[in-house]
């Protein structure tokens, strides 16, 4: 068959495919809607100032204007500046996005959601394999730990009241080890990725 | 054609938690995020939630997005990484659905010609190891230039030219075998 | 040679002996200590090849020591405790770095998988070892000292080396762990790619991995999977 006919074939079999499918794309908005609810995209802190203090100004000009404004007054403040989230209101707007120290390591935020357990553990190619206790101070199930980190990969599992549990929805990458499910991250170029 | 003005305007409103704005950004890529999910799974039910969550996760981020850039890039390379996940996931869980095929609860024996040619190009195309499949698709479904395939596969372009010459050289074959 | 030369060389390899030995995180007794707390039946192999390896920086000498302690502890006979240090002895005598085996096995532990399971996936992991070593060195790429080095036989120095072996074999063996087929060379390109690719300017040089992506390819990863699972 000749080049063009494929081609032709190809691109009518891939666009038939998605048009069979139509319908359960109908709703697509309303149920991204629905599930995104109260919740805003994560800002870093020049996008939060400039929404506070020009919100209806479009246009990059407007944008550095603003940013240029603020930096005078953290300047003069003498704040330092840092990627944190600043916290918008309710709910659990954790920062995933890590600090970076001086020696080089960066502590990264292990973060899971487990009512009703009792013991959270994470244990990885950095401790050994030996348990880093995760803790929930505010008692809302959300399990956190902060641990200093060098670049590179890391593979991990948390156990959860002496289960182990190798699926961490906040992983770059799953493997298999032993029968089971590890996790992996990144830390470092690439580890941040979307 | 959209104006990319009006789409930066739809993207600051976004930013501001306008979910209306971000809903209309949906309509406008759904078809052909969900056209690249289901190009790359070669199933349905994953693509819809790839598709689902692509979006969520693209608007959840929307602070990593440069305006500089273009956004189609982004969101398909969202779309195109959480793909590459789930199919390590499928490769040991792998999904009871039917292949794609045109079926209607017709004969098989009396499908049209075409129908019949279009179902021989998908069994192809599930055949197609993942790392030819994926430029192919980007590149005959969402018809984007060599540049942008590099970029949100994350391969250099001329690895792009090899995969999809190749690519294409597997598909015929697969084809003409399934004759 | 006269005799003043030979005793300043024999001082010499002395000092050079003791300071080793010094420097090292744990001490080559205390690992001798360690063994004989399993105990083993090799001593002398296992330690020779602990010294070896201990000669490159990037020895685990604190993972593997973690290592034996466990082995000590757990619940099964000593024969089985030595096979999983022999994997690990085998490849330090190699002069194939061993930091993956160590995390391995002491993944393995955490878990509470049979000892025979994890000295089986060492075996296999140490096999995929020296057979990329083999196939880098196939390809011209060679670890060592700069001195030696040319464009088309490049010599990368033996850190860096380890750190691609050890990326490039761990990212088959995962690969195969998980299920998948050795003949999916394509797969098994792109899997290694994504890894070296994440770990570029991080853990690995961005020269190093260019160089290496430029010359091996699928078929190649094929027969190196192949030579694990057969």
């Amino acid at each position: 068959m000749k080049d063009d006919a494929f081609e032709t074939l190809l691109r009518d079999a891939l666009r038939a495919d998605v048009k069979a499918s139509q319908g359960c794309l109908a709703d697509l908005e309303e149920r991204v809607a629905s599930e995104l609810g109260d919740r805003r995209p994560r800002l870093r802190w020049f996008q939060w100032l400039a929404q506070l203090l020009a919100p209806t100004r479009s246009g990059r000009i407007g944008q550095i204007a603003v940013v240029g404004a603020t930096a005078a007054i953290f300047l003069f403040l003498g704040v330092t500046l840092s990627d944190n989230v600043p916290r918008m209101g309710e709910g659990t707007q954790l920062s995933l996005q890590p600090v970076q120290s001086a020696d080089g390591t960066q502590e990264v935020l292990f973060v899971l959601p487990a009512l009703d357990a009792e013991d959270v553990a994470v244990v990885g190619s950095f401790n050994a394999w030996e348990g880093t206790d995760l803790s929930d101070p505010d008692g809302d199930g959300i399990w956190t730990a902060s641990i200093p980190l060098s670049p590179g990969r890391y593979e991990y599992a948390f156990i959860i009241d002496g289960r182990w549990w190798g699926q961490d929805p906040l992983a770059d990458e799953y493997i298999q080890s032993f029968g089971e499910y590890s996790s992996v991250r990144y830390i470092g170029r690439g580890g941040d990725g979307a | 054609m959209y104006r990319v003005q009006d789409e930066v305007s739809l993207l600051r409103a976004s930013l501001q938690g306008d979910t209306a704005a971000w809903g209309e950004m949906i309509t406008r890529y759904k078809d052909a995020v969900f056209g690249l999910c289901l190009g790359f799974m070669r199933n349905r039910a994953d693509a819809e939630d790839i598709c689902h969550d692509a979006f969520i996760r693209a608007y959840m981020n929307l602070r990593r997005y440069d305006l500089e850039r273009r956004f189609s890039t982004w969101l398909f390379t969202i779309a195109a990484n959480l793909c590459r996940n789930q199919l390590r996931y499928r490769r040991n869980h792998p999904s009871t659905e039917e292949p794609l095929q045109i079926r209607g609860g017709r004969d098989p024996a009396k499908l049209l010609d075409a129908e019949e040619r279009q179902n021989r190009v998908r069994e192809a195309l599930d055949k197609l190891p993942y790392s030819y499949r994926a430029p192919l698709v980007l590149r005959f479904y969402n018809e984007l230039p060599y540049q942008e395939i590099s970029d949100i596969l994350a391969i250099p372009e001329g690895t792009v030219k090899t995969r999809i010459h190749r690519g294409k050289a597997m598909l015929k074959e697969y084809y003409e075998e399934g004759a | 040679m006269n005799r003043i030369a030979v005793r300043t060389v024999g001082i010499v390899m002395m000092l050079a002996f003791l300071v080793s030995g010094a420097t090292a995180g744990a001490s080559l007794s205390e690992f001798e200590q360690a063994l004989r707390a399993i105990p083993v039946s090799n001593l002398d192999y296992i330690l020779a090849s602990i010294q070896l390896g201990m000669t490159q920086s990037d020895f685990p000498d604190d993972g593997l020591m973690r290592l034996i302690d466990r082995l000590t502890r757990r619940t099964a006979s000593a024969f089985e405790k030595e096979a999983v240090l022999l994997v690990i002895a085998r490849g330090s005598s190699d002069g194939l770095p061993v930091e993956g085996l160590v995390n391995q096995a002491l993944e393995g532990l955490a878990r509470g998988v049979s000892l025979q399971w994890i000295e089986q996936n060492l075996s296999e992991r140490l096999v995929l070892l020296s057979e990329t070593r083999d196939l880098l060195y196939s390809k011209g790429i060679f670890s060592g000292s700069q001195g030696s080095s040319t464009a088309a036989t490049p010599t990368i120095p033996t850190l860096r080396f380890n750190q691609l072996l050890i990326n490039i074999s761990e990212t088959i063996g995962d690969f195969l762990e998980g299920g998948g087929s050795p003949f999916d060379g394509y797969v098994l390109y792109e899997e290694v790619r994504n890894r070296l690719t994440m770990l570029e300017g991080v853990t690995l040089s961005a020269d190093d991995v260019a160089l290496v992506l430029d010359r091996i390819d699928a078929s190649d990863l094929t027969q190196v999977a192949l030579a694990a699972v057969s």
